[in-house]
């Protein structure tokens, strides 16, 4: 599993955003370092990064997550400072979005430029919300794998829906797209959580899965099986199967 | 008084360079940060006196053996002590100029013009400002061309340190009418002309700081 390291001048946001992110994992999350402030200051510090990319320098990558201007300086001058030498990354992504994104992907087991794809786009879910939506993509061809399922459960798919269905499809040798067939939003990769998100689906919108690769009909069916469930978030006695 | 060639900077040199570095940062701190309330975060001048405090104590309790050792250890305690883009520019500026004079015990004026060239080269990168972004680089970037010139014309070390420190405070000044392109000033916009930068501020104190420690030690 990829590592993270938090690059913030303040311990108690890193603390914070990395506290936030890990509630959206279920199962072991990643290894994360968090390296913030100078001293008991507001303030980045290169050899910290440095010592911290190298705790976790065993794993097979490691992402940077920044926040403000001279951490991203920090970040860099760490690169050169560290011994360790396992392929290193320094994202662009947003703290806060990217932190919850890189920890939900990173647990799946999921590859270092995947993961920095991911936190790069973290913005992308909330400026879908706040700008016009882009016309809807041509209809994708049906195919053997493809189901389609309402979506039952009363708060639609938000995070915690989407963390799950990140972590489900991550166990699978399969890629899964997700297309909200009522907005005509999408497909995106159900192992993308912002993009998810940005699917807007809400309670009684119908939700279309098509898979591929060796373990699809399984990836599939198991996420089938949480849209089915409501994700364990409708009140029992009123679940559909 | 000690009375030493004119032509070289020993492993000494380079600490009483650093000491009158804190010193003199010390003694500008708080214009210093007067200087970054007007467009950064006002705390240049703080963070800058714990740097050089802590790198003056770090190189008077263990004496390193080679020049090399001396401009790495005020790099790597910038660095962990500045915070912010002040600590990984100036640390970047000294380790930069480490690699460059590996275990060299003293440097002359073409050796050291080289070495703080190539520090100069990494703060550049590093932040990627150009001359006439209302940065540290506008003071540092006339240093190295004057010490180029001085050491190619022959001129003597103290003689050439003097005309680094004067280009260096030009440099300084003709940041006053400049629009910040790059650090937390850029944020400004416009509203960060008519300010002196303090980056560059901080700067030309040390290019200052040198000119001014080796001429006393030559005296």
């Amino acid at each position: 599993m990829i590592g993270l390291v938090i690059v913030s001048h303040s311990p108690r946001l890193a603390e914070a955003a990395v506290e936030l992110g890990l509630k959206m994992v279920h199962g072991s999350p990643p290894p994360i370092r968090i390296a913030a402030g100078v001293d008991g200051h507001f303030g980045t510090d290169a050899a910290a990064v440095a010592a911290a990319i190298d705790e976790i320098g065993e794993e097979p990558g490691v992402l940077v997550i920044t926040d403000l201007g001279s951490a991203v300086l920090s970040a860099g001058l760490a690169l050169e400072l560290r011994e360790s030498s396992t392929e290193v990354l320094v994202s662009a992504g947003p703290f806060v979005e990217g932190i919850t994104a890189g920890v939900v992907l990173a647990a799946t087991g999921a590859p270092l430029e995947e993961v920095a794809r991911e936190v790069a786009g973290a913005l992308d879910a909330k400026r879908d919300q706040l700008e016009p939506m882009p016309d809807a993509p041509p209809p994708t061809s049906w195919d053997p794998l493809s189901v389609d399922e309402v979506l039952i459960n009363p708060e639609g798919l938000h995070t915690r829906p989407a963390a799950m269905f990140v972590q489900t499809v991550g166990g699978y040798d399969a890629l899964v797209d997700v297309t909200n067939l009522t907005t005509g939003i999408g497909p995106v990769t159900a192992k993308s959580m912002i993009g998810l998100l940005s699917l807007g689906a809400k309670q009684g919108h119908r939700i279309k899965l098509d898979g591929h690769g060796p373990d699809a009909a399984t990836a599939v069916s198991a996420l089938r099986g949480l849209l089915a469930d409501g994700f364990g978030e409708v009140p029992s006695g009123s679940a559909a199967i | 008084m000690l009375t030493l060639e004119d032509s070289r900077l020993t492993v000494d040199d380079l600490i009483a360079w650093l000491v009158r570095f804190d010193e003199q940062i010390v003694e500008h701190a708080e214009r210093l940060t007067e200087l970054d309330s007007a467009i950064g975060d006002a705390d240049h001048g703080t963070n800058m006196a714990r740097g050089t405090a802590a790198v003056r104590l770090r190189l008077t309790e263990a004496r390193p053996d080679d020049a090399g050792a001396v401009l790495k250890s005020c790099g790597m305690t910038l660095v962990s002590t500045v915070g912010g883009a002040s600590g990984s520019l100036y640390g970047t500026l000294f380790l930069e100029m480490a690699k460059r004079v590996g275990a060299a015990s003293e440097l002359d004026t073409t050796v050291f013009a080289d070495a703080f060239r190539a520090g100069v080269a990494g703060v550049v990168a590093r932040g990627r400002a150009e001359p006439g972004d209302k940065t540290m680089i506008d003071a540092l970037q006339p240093t190295v061309d004057a010490l180029s010139t001085a050491a190619a014309g022959g001129v003597p070390l103290t003689k050439s340190l003097q005309a680094a420190a004067a280009a260096a405070a030009a440099g300084r000044d003709a940041t006053i009418p400049l629009v910040a392109r790059r650090g937390r000033a850029s944020y400004l916009g416009d509203r960060s002309a008519d300010h002196l930068d303090p980056g560059a501020t901080s700067a030309a104190l040390l290019v200052q700081s040198l000119a001014d420690s080796h001429a006393e030690r030559v005296r």
